[in-house]
């Protein structure tokens, strides 16, 4: 009998839930993750020039784009039993006030090794012009039946 | 432990190490720090995850894990929960440029969590000053909760 792992194919998608920035989910994201830097929270401070870089106004922190993607991978990866196990990323562009992102995922490859099965997932993040802002690649493990460690 | 974080970082600023002081090699100083419930759900409402293994206590003691546990990646609070003012991962116009992070077991309430940090390279790439940093989080039993790594471009 196949189970879902059997069944995934690489090109298979995973689609995250969108969500809607606002300086007040960038405060609630300060306040939880306690990283107050003013690059999130003060516009006259963003008014300046950061080397080559220059953003004009506030930015969310880039790892709320790793909480997402981290969100999108668990919802999937519990409710197949399997175990989220990496996450790598990179930030391409600045999310800001009044964006709403959304996670997506694509089956990359499957590997079977000596004690377990796994699955690299090839992950973005875009914004509601279609920029991709966020890319990366995650592993889920998929334990062998009779395993029981998470 | 939040109500004592130090939510202004322009202050302590000058006692932060900058990019020509930082050694790769050299360890952080790091805090231990108890993780809570409400931490956890503070965190997971952030990003708008509201999984039962969070938040259900019934579903998570039946779930494999056997008990609520914290996401993966409450590492993101973690990496300042145990670390101190002067660490220069606070320093104002640190700007992420991307993280990688392998999970081996996960946080749950009450656990003391330790960090095990340092500044693993840097370097210099069309005009901005690179640091890459590495972790490994530790629960109260000696076991790895996570390891990354992340690359920042480091204010001028």
């Amino acid at each position: 009998m196949s189970d879902f792992f059997d069944r995934l194919a690489p090109g298979d998608a995973i689609e995250g839930k969108a969500f809607q920035v606002s300086r007040e989910s960038i405060r609630a994201f300060c306040e939880a993750s306690l990283d107050y830097n003013p690059l999130h929270l003060d516009d006259d401070y963003m008014q300046g020039s950061f080397g080559k870089t220059s953003f004009g106004g506030v930015i969310m922190h880039g790892m709320t784009n790793f909480g997402l993607l981290t969100r999108m991978l668990t919802d999937w990866a519990y409710a197949a039993d399997a175990v989220h196990r990496r996450l790598e990323t990179r930030w391409l562009a600045p999310v800001r006030p009044g964006d709403t992102i959304r996670p997506s995922g694509r089956i990359k490859a499957k590997q079977v090794t000596v004690k377990s099965r796994w699955v690299t997932i090839d992950v973005e993040m875009k914004n509601e012009r279609d920029e991709t802002v966020a890319r990366g690649e995650a592993l889920v493990e998929f334990p062998q039946r009779d395993a029981t460690s998470p | 432990m939040e109500a004592q974080f130090e939510t202004d970082f322009w202050k302590d600023a000058e006692a932060r190490a900058i990019w020509d002081d930082i050694v790769p090699g050299a360890p952080r100083k790091t805090l231990p720090y108890t993780l809570t419930l409400d931490a956890i759900q503070r965190y997971c409402r952030s990003v708008g995850d509201l999984h039962p293994l969070y938040f259900d206590e019934e579903h998570a003691r039946k779930s494999r894990y056997g008990g609520l546990i914290a996401p993966p990646s409450i590492h993101i609070l973690l990496m300042f929960a145990c670390t101190p003012v002067d660490d220069w991962m606070r320093s104002p116009g640190t700007i992420n440029a991307g993280q990688s992070w392998s999970y081996n077991k996960p946080a749950r309430p009450g656990d003391t969590i330790t960090l095990a940090a340092r500044a693993l390279d840097k370097f210099i790439r069309k005009g901005r000053l690179f640091v890459i940093h590495d972790n490994v989080f530790f629960d109260q039993h000696r076991d790895v909760i996570c390891s990354g790594r992340g690359w920042t471009i480091r204010p001028m």
